[in-house]
């Protein structure tokens, strides 16, 4: 294998690392049905790639990405305080089939014929695929950082409270809807960034490349690594990645595999194949366990100090 | 004695249903109050239209003199009125202790500033810890809210509820399906809290032990108050006896 072709590989691999965790936002933390997301990976490459085709800095083209993708997923944010789970799910879709359609039609996106995009320059060194795939996980790393202070803090609380019950969330001072707006804005905003690395990337985009199956792909991804953890969509996005290249033999029916492992996860592991509860995990929890003791937790040391007394 | 909550003419309406119609009531500061009424009398309806989960379809609400009906309900309980819910609410993916964490976060849910803000400090852990002991949790504060039995669960709504610091405290009927055993602690609670000062209402289908710790009692059957007065007064009452037993025969 050459390196050029890994990175290659690579490249990809954590382009939709980035999605996952995207999705992951929404969907993972705060609960919220989500089968469209690739309709705002696509408006964030189409927004990164309009402006860079037409001059513009490839980084702010980038944030462009992000912000307009973040204000369509905030609209949808609002759209969906009206929605219960399974109405939310189609609408959902129906989005991503009218943004597809939108592409495919407007001419500002290249209609049928796509854009093409020249690879950009930055800081005068011409990107390539091994550059693509470095800068992607220093998004990654942030993204996680930025992530792991977030479940710390009020704001993550907020977004657990309402994924386990909005109406109890309600009862101790959550505002569910702006939580939920902030929650699908945030999710959105990072898959637009996600779409605009993706179209220089490629350096070349149609409709097709964000069409309804992206999305399912993006929401195998999550599910089988675990929803609601930051290893699960990273584990999930680069499994489903490379699988294509392992199963090159079979690849007519991909989606018929993802279409598979999913129906099959979800009714026999919905935790995940690495998620918090999921058997592997455990296990290796406990492993862990052998060689570094548990630190114990406020909690722990709560429970303890009664089950003494008793 | 001084007035913490002023209810009138409240009317909830579901279509042609009249689940409240025309409802009055006066709470005052540390006072329990009981509201009591057979199944289908609208007394949970009735929470909900004053913490704000209903918009009621007419009426005033006045809490610390201010007009509150149609207020949504996590204002409601940034104001100081927190309920509990008779099918308890548990967050089950978090241990009891983050239950009652998110919980004492009540006026940490600002919106985007909450990412700034670390939710587990020393502070709110210690009032977590304070109310866990209190409610009798804590044996149970390190387990999932998924793991542990309806008593605790119980237990727990009281407590996601106290740790707010809540001006007035509305229980949903905190002793439903419980054993006798259990039933006595949170009787035992609740007229600790009641020691201490804490206004509370409370919705209760088990008749002595509303009689035993409230101060005052409100009666409602389909929607409409039949009597209030002290436990002994509404005992006594010929219309209560008759919404709960039926009518007597003449024949």
């Amino acid at each position: 294998m050459s390196s050029a072709y890994l990175y290659s590989i690579l490249a990809t691999a954590t382009i939709f690392t980035l999605l996952a965790l995207a999705l992951n936002i929404i969907t993972g933390y705060a609960g919220q049905a989500m089968m469209g997301i690739a309709a705002f990976f696509g408006i964030g490459a189409y927004t990164a790639a309009i402006i860079t085709t037409n001059g513009g800095n490839f980084l702010l083209a980038l944030l462009a990405g992000m912000l307009v993708s973040g204000i369509f997923g905030a609209v949808l944010g609002v759209i969906s305080l009206r929605l219960q789970a399974d109405f939310l799910a189609i609408t959902t879709i129906g989005i991503n089939f009218v943004m597809v359609a939108l592409f495919n039609r407007l001419k500002i996106t290249g209609g049928t014929l796509g854009l093409t995009i020249k690879k950009p320059v930055l800081f005068g060194v011409k990107m390539n695929n091994t550059y693509f795939f470095y800068m992607t996980v220093i998004l990654i790393v942030v993204l996680c950082l930025l992530l792991g202070k977030m479940r710390r803090s009020w704001f993550g609380m907020a977004l657990a409270s309402i994924n386990n019950d909005p109406g109890a969330a309600r009862s101790f001072g959550i505002n569910v809807s702006r939580y939920q707006i902030l929650a699908f804005t945030i999710g959105t905003a990072v898959a637009g960034l996600a779409g605009g690395v993706y179209a220089h990337r490629m350096g070349f985009i149609s409709s097709s490349d964000f069409a309804f199956v992206v999305s399912i792909q993006a929401v195998s991804m999550v599910v089988i690594g675990g929803l609601g953890t930051l290893r699960g969509p990273i584990f999930g996005a680069l499994l489903i990645t490379s699988l294509p290249e392992i199963l090159r033999f079979a690849d007519d029916y991909r989606e018929l595999v993802y279409g598979l492992l999913l129906v099959l996860m979800v009714r026999f592991m919905p935790e995940g194949l690495i998620g918090d509860d999921s058997p592997v995990w455990s296990a290796l929890m406990k492993l862990w366990r052998k060689f570094v003791p548990k630190k114990k937790t406020r909690a722990d040391l709560i429970a303890e100090s009664v089950e003494g007394g008793r | 004695m001084e007035e913490l909550m002023r209810i009138e003419g409240l009317k909830m309406y579901f279509g042609g249903l009249k689940a409240i119609d025309g409802f009055d009531l006066v709470i005052n500061k540390s006072e329990t109050l009981g509201i009591i009424g057979p199944n289908g009398a609208g007394k949970t309806t009735l929470f909900n239209a004053i913490c704000g989960v209903y918009t009621p379809t007419a009426g005033k609400v006045t809490f610390e003199g201010r007009e509150v009906q149609g207020t949504p309900a996590h204002e409601m309980a940034k104001m100081g009125i927190a309920r509990t819910f008779q099918i308890s609410k548990p967050l089950s993916g978090l241990t009891i202790f983050d239950n009652v964490i998110a919980a004492a976060g009540v006026h940490e849910y600002t919106g985007i500033q909450s990412y700034f803000h670390k939710a587990h400090t020393p502070e709110i852990e210690d009032r977590a810890e304070a109310v866990i002991r209190e409610v009798g949790l804590a044996d149970v504060a390190n387990k999932k809210a998924s793991d542990v039995s309806l008593g605790y669960l119980r237990r727990l709504e009281i407590a996601r509820a106290l740790v707010t610091q809540p001006k007035l405290i509305m229980l949903d009927e905190p002793c439903a399906g419980l054993s006798n055993f259990a039933i006595n602690e949170i009787t035992e609670l609740v007229m600790r809290l009641k020691e201490k000062g804490q206004s509370i209402v409370l919705i209760e289908h088990n008749l002595p032990i509303t009689m035993k710790v409230c101060d005052r009692i409100t009666v409602l059957s389909y929607g409409k108050k039949i009597a209030e007065g002290t436990p002994d007064e509404v005992k006594n009452n010929k219309q209560v006896i008759e919404a709960y037993l039926g009518e007597e025969d003449d024949g």
